[in-house]
């Protein structure tokens, strides 16, 4: 569409603009304040914006089992790693040299050691572990998700009979039914076998009820890719996996980290199976409601903690990936 | 791609689809005819479609039913209106087009309990919300049977209407530059050609969202579960969360799965042209 011209109307567009953005990011700025207001002042009649003294007391409540004397060199410690890999997630979009591949296992390597450092460090309290079970359960899924997902996705791209049609339209036919059909079975069948408050029965079904968005949305990314390219692969000599492999896993492999990103958010943010299939291996968003209810004063602020906390990771996926965010949603195949 | 190749590609995928999903659907079935509780589990009790006909004489199950489908009729159409209106206007501006995506993926991005919550804070007893409502309109928010399900509602649109903007602002960027041309030829003014050329272009993608809508808001469970948890007099119940209580508070295992299976057949009352849809285009594509 052509753009407006009156300087008016293209003021008041920017307002709306605004007003929408505000809209949206409110709940999330009040909650950031909350978090780091004491209980009383949290509690206050009249709401304060400015003026409250700033703690780190729930955060310090809800990470740690022990109160720190000390926050500085903690809180110090923890903002420079929050930096760093900010200013690597930055850097990492302008450098061309550096590849890809090097920078995520850099950040994975500090990832991966600070998780480890920490409980040899202090004495982290049971939310420590509810986000290791996130984390655990969530890589869990997208690695093997997005392997079957590649292959049968790839299949379907490719195989032109009748079965792959019959496939699909049956995958998206379950990709519309409500959660409680699949659930209420998974914990008859889970207790029945053992599985019960295993990672590895909230792992494969979350890999079930995301493997319908998974295959569509990958199949869509293969299509894209002319055959003729692994047909050359395969003249060559190589089989049809070895092509697969070797020549369409690298075209497409900005379409793959796409689906990997959605199923990441979809498992990080699955609370209905996680609350039903877990008794002490809670992940973050069943601990987190738990908080919704508290009596005492301080629930109010410490459940605020805990959802920033929660988010956090998000926020460094989306300006990390937003571009494949966007992507992912343009394609129109998206939604778990 | 030869039938046997394409068997092994898709084979894991399959595998895990008919374990994970086909045959938990069968059990599902098989548990509505049974009497089961969390005390039973290991020896279910058949009582044929007792199970079946309790549920469809529960006035509660109609409640959230009736509900359900307030829910879908307030919240879909609103969610494409406001999402259109916003897209057309990021679809104006070029400066800080970044900026105003990333913001508003967010509410639709974030761990939908969190983002509950989140909105729960602000229209709390001491949030901002409820505040600014206090001095600017004199109105004291409190939660009870009329408020709770009006923001409930009002939180289905916080977090869906994203998604319609993200994908129709994308349809906008892939819209052909020739007919609008055209109609400002004719003389079109700007309504005009949103509503003849802007608007039948996105045809297919309204449709779509509101499917994917209509697919989520007929399961919506986490804002429920958040929002009326402190007190279940709210009345707000959904299909989902009932069905939810039912196994959870009331132990009712095999009511449950019966109303799952019921609420199955209802969805895909809804379902069947969309997939017969489907099902043709993909045939003539292959």
């Amino acid at each position: 569409m052509e753009r407006v011209k009156n300087p008016f109307l293209r003021f008041g567009i920017y307002v709306i603009l605004i007003g929408w953005i505000l809209y949206s990011i409110i709940p999330f700025g009040w909650t950031v304040l909350t978090s780091i207001k004491r209980p009383i002042d949290a509690n206050a009649r009249v709401p304060m914006i400015l003026g409250f003294q700033a703690t780190p007391n729930n955060y310090t409540e809800l990470w740690l089992n022990e109160p720190l004397k000390d926050f500085a060199p903690f809180g110090i410690g923890l903002l420079a790693l929050i930096l760093v890999l900010i200013v690597v997630a930055v850097l990492s979009k302008n450098w061309q040299r550096v590849s890809r591949p090097a920078v995520a296992a850099a950040i994975v390597l500090v990832l991966v050691g600070a998780l480890l450092l920490l409980p040899k460090l202090t004495n982290m309290a049971e939310f420590y572990g509810y986000f290791l079970n996130s984390i655990i359960v969530t890589v869990g899924t997208v690695v093997i998700s997005i392997s079957i997902g590649c292959l049968g996705g790839y299949g379907l791209a490719r195989y032109t009979g009748i079965l792959s049609v019959v496939i699909l339209v049956a995958a998206l036919a379950f990709r519309a039914l409500p959660r409680m059909a699949f659930v209420l079975p998974y914990y008859f069948l889970g207790q029945m076998t053992g599985l019960y408050d295993t990672y590895l029965l909230l792992i494969l079904t979350l890999v079930a009820v995301n493997q319908p968005f998974t295959l569509w949305m990958l199949r869509s990314f293969f299509m894209e890719v002319p055959r003729e390219i692994e047909e050359a692969a395969m003249m060559d000599g190589a089989g049809r996996l070895q092509s697969f492999l070797r020549v369409i896993v690298p075209i497409t492999w900005p379409g793959i980290i796409t689906t990997g990103l959605f199923t990441l958010l979809l498992a990080y943010n699955e609370f209905l199976l996680a609350r039903i299939l877990t008794q002490s291996n809670w992940t973050l968003p069943v601990a987190i409601a738990q908080y919704t209810s508290g009596e005492d004063a301080s629930h109010l602020t410490v459940a605020a903690a805990g959802s920033i906390s929660i988010t956090l990771p998000i926020i460094f996926v989306i300006i990390v990936f937003q571009k494949y965010l966007v992507k992912g949603l343009a394609s129109g195949a998206v939604k778990g | 791609m030869s039938r046997r190749t394409f068997f092994a590609f898709v084979s894991p995928s399959v595998i895990i689809m008919l374990l994970l999903m086909v045959l938990p659907l069968v059990t599902a079935v098989w548990l509505g005819f049974n009497f089961i509780t969390f005390k039973n589990l290991a020896t279910p009790q058949w009582v044929g479609l007792d199970n079946y006909s309790e549920v469809l004489s529960d006035p509660e199950f109609w409640a959230s039913l009736r509900f359900t489908v307030l829910y879908i009729v307030i919240t879909v159409p609103l969610e494409i209106l406001i999402g259109f209106f916003i897209a057309l206007l990021l679809d104006q501006v070029t400066k800080f087009r970044g900026v105003f995506i990333a913001a508003s993926l967010l509410p639709f991005i974030v761990t939908p309990v969190v983002g509950t919550l989140m909105f729960r804070n602000v229209f709390d007893r001491t949030g901002l919300y409820t505040y600014l409502l206090r001095i600017l309109f004199d109105y004291k928010l409190t939660m009870n049977t009329e408020t709770v399900p009006l923001l409930i509602m009002l939180h289905g649109i916080w977090y869906s209407t994203p998604f319609a903007m993200i994908t129709l602002f994308a349809g906008l960027q892939s819209l052909p530059q020739e007919p609008v041309e055209a109609a400002t030829v004719d003389g079109a003014n700007l309504f005009q050609k949103i509503w003849y050329v802007v608007i039948p272009h996105l045809r297919s993608l309204f449709i779509f969202i509101a499917l994917i809508g209509i697919m989520d808001a007929y399961r919506v469970f986490d804002s429920i579960y958040v929002l009326t948890k402190q007190n279940p007099l709210f009345k707000a119940d959904t299909v989902m969360y009932y069905n939810f209580k039912m196994a959870l508070s009331f132990g009712q295992l095999g009511k449950a799965n019966a109303m799952s299976i019921l609420t199955v057949i209802g969805i895909f009352v809804v379902l069947i042209p969309f997939l017969v849809i489907t099902y043709r285009q993909q045939t003539e594509e292959r």
